[in-house]
């Protein structure tokens, strides 16, 4: 595997009693594009807050291109971008604004331009000028993928992506995430329920249960270990199956 | 950093109506403590030229005009009471929306996975919302001025510096509501709740603390006798001594020593009176940065 740009050493997180977040080791490589599954409740959104620095793990580390979430939370804030579920941005705002402010708080020289880029190379510029209250769920999306690589980082997170969208949407976005992956470079770490999805994008997966990862390789090893399923959506189930 | 969010938070202030019906306001109440000065100030000068008037016919001396004995600012008197009550409630709308639109949206997890670090955000929404005070409140200085010079015709430097003095004075008062109405965004979860809490401290700041510091007897101000000694007394004597914890008293004394509508104290003692409203603001802001590093920004958006 490539060096690791994203790593988790027994990483634990607690909210009261209940421990969310049980050991969890994992390492993804350079360029990857690695699809987090597992039910709701099973703590991906609580690691992604981790790796984005929203929140404080209660125990074990988190790495981002060598650097701890905790201690070096300004050259991880440097390196990443993050497009939470259900992205909401000043409605009162146009896109174009929106993009400024943010990459002007992400330490973008030049952030007017930087928003104008990133709107043409996402092909949106014709949504610059509008305010972000009057778009639809799929224009808020693109937005906010937008505002997720406006600052060119090099790492991206996506929590959810495709909630919400319809298929147009879902194969817009899916070709947006292969397009900054090929072009950009970019390693994507992805959150997520759809399984075709990730079948279709994802070069590695990690499937949490309850907080603990119980699987965690690439797609085409997955394949290789399970021939007898007919789909990711088959292997998940069975993975799940065999860590309970 | 503090200056991209404040500009920001400027930005959204001036689309948003909530914060232009409450400038609206304070500009309508200036002018209106301007009519009601001009008005009172009209009606007492007829009353006096018609006294002038029946004097001079029953060849008596005319009485001195009254209002060359009052100072030329007392025109604003009524801004000591529209100051506390209607830009107290501005300054806590304009602190509270500050906070929590991007608490709704969930506006936290894209601003804190950037390089701005909490403190820089809360205090650029702070500069965003005493700015937005401060040219408010330069506003209702140049309805001042217009209303003084269409009564008085002139308004001299020393004036003219008092009246600045004044709304440096509003403007540090209402910047502890500003906090006030943060903070309450900070502490609660529910905008409605947060709102309702900021107003709560309001009331208590503007009408519960000024009575019990007040140091009088509620009996005694409904019963003309002498109140027998009890251990009622004790309270009050006791709570005499807090009167320096009510800003709003502070503020109305330091107020009206500066329009000159008091009797004049020395410079000293309208300093002192001051104290008390800085000690606050920055007792809001320690807690405010405080509670910022502590508030829960990975939470997604709330549709409340």
């Amino acid at each position: 595997m490539s060096e690791p740009v994203i790593e988790l050493q027994g990483l634990q997180h607690r909210y009261d009693t209940d421990l969310v977040l049980r050991d969890v080791d994992l390492s993804i490589g350079e360029g990857e594009i690695f699809g987090f599954l597992g039910h709701n409740g099973a703590g991906k959104t609580t690691a992604m807050n981790i790796l984005t620095t929203l929140l404080e793990p209660t125990g074990g580390t988190a790495t981002i291109c060598g650097y701890d979430v905790v201690t070096d939370r300004r050259e991880v804030t440097r390196l990443i971008g993050y497009l939470p579920a259900d992205v909401r941005m000043y409605g009162h705002m146009s896109a174009a604004e929106n993009l400024e402010f943010l990459a002007k708080l992400s330490g973008v020289p030049d952030a007017r331009a930087a928003a104008r880029e990133t709107l043409e190379y996402l092909g949106c510029a014709d949504l610059a000028k509008r305010r972000v209250g009057t778009f639809s769920t799929g224009m808020r999306q693109r937005i906010g993928i937008a505002q997720a690589i406006v600052h060119r980082p090099h790492v991206l997170f996506l929590d959810e992506p495709t909630s919400g969208l319809d298929p147009m949407g879902v194969r817009q976005l899916r070709e947006t995430v292969l397009q900054l992956n090929r072009d950009l470079g970019m390693t994507v770490f992805m959150n997520t329920h759809q399984l075709n999805e990730v079948s279709k994008v994802c070069t590695t997966i990690g499937v949490l249960n309850h907080g603990e990862l119980i699987y965690n390789d690439s797609i085409e090893a997955t394949m290789r270990r399970f021939p007898d399923e007919a789909s990711l959506e088959d292997i998940y189930v069975r993975v799940g199956d065999l860590a309970s | 950093m503090i200056g991209t969010i404040a500009s920001q938070q400027s930005l959204l202030l001036r689309r948003q109506h909530v914060a232009l019906v409450g400038l609206i306001t304070m500009l309508a109440v200036t002018a209106i403590a301007g009519v009601l000065g001009w008005s009172s100030h009209h009606t007492i000068v007829r009353v006096f030229d018609q006294a002038v008037r029946l004097q001079a016919a029953a060849g008596q001396p005319a009485p001195p005009n009254p209002f060359l004995l009052k100072p030329n600012l007392s025109l604003l008197s009524n801004m000591v009471v529209y100051i506390p009550l209607i830009g107290a409630l501005l300054a806590l709308v304009v602190g509270h929306l500050s906070m929590v639109d991007d608490q709704s949206k969930g506006m936290g997890r894209l601003l804190f996975t950037r390089q701005v670090t909490r403190t820089q955000y809360a205090l650029g929404k702070v500069l965003a919302a005493t700015r937005f005070l401060a040219l408010t409140l330069v506003g209702c200085g140049v309805v001042s001025i217009v209303a003084l010079l269409a009564v008085n015709r002139t308004l001299s430097p020393s004036d003219l510096g008092r009246l600045t003095g004044f709304y440096v004075l509003s403007w540090s008062y209402l910047a502890v509501f500003v906090l006030v109405g943060i903070l309450t965004a900070l502490l609660t979860r529910r905008r409605s709740l947060a709102l309702l809490s900021a107003i709560g401290v309001w009331l208590v700041i503007t009408f519960v603390v000024p009575q019990f510091t007040s140091g009088l007897r509620p009996t005694q101000s409904l019963n003309p006798l002498t109140e027998p000694a009890g251990t009622s007394q004790a309270f009050f004597r006791v709570t005499q001594h807090a009167q320096p914890l009510s800003i709003v008293e502070q503020y109305k004394t330091a107020a009206g020593n500066i329009l000159g509508t008091s009797p004049t104290s020395p410079t000293t003692e309208t300093v002192l009176t001051i104290v008390p409203t800085l000690i606050a603001g920055f007792g809001l802001l320690v807690l405010v940065l405080w509670r910022i590093q502590r508030h829960d920004y990975a939470r997604s958006a709330s549709d409340e």
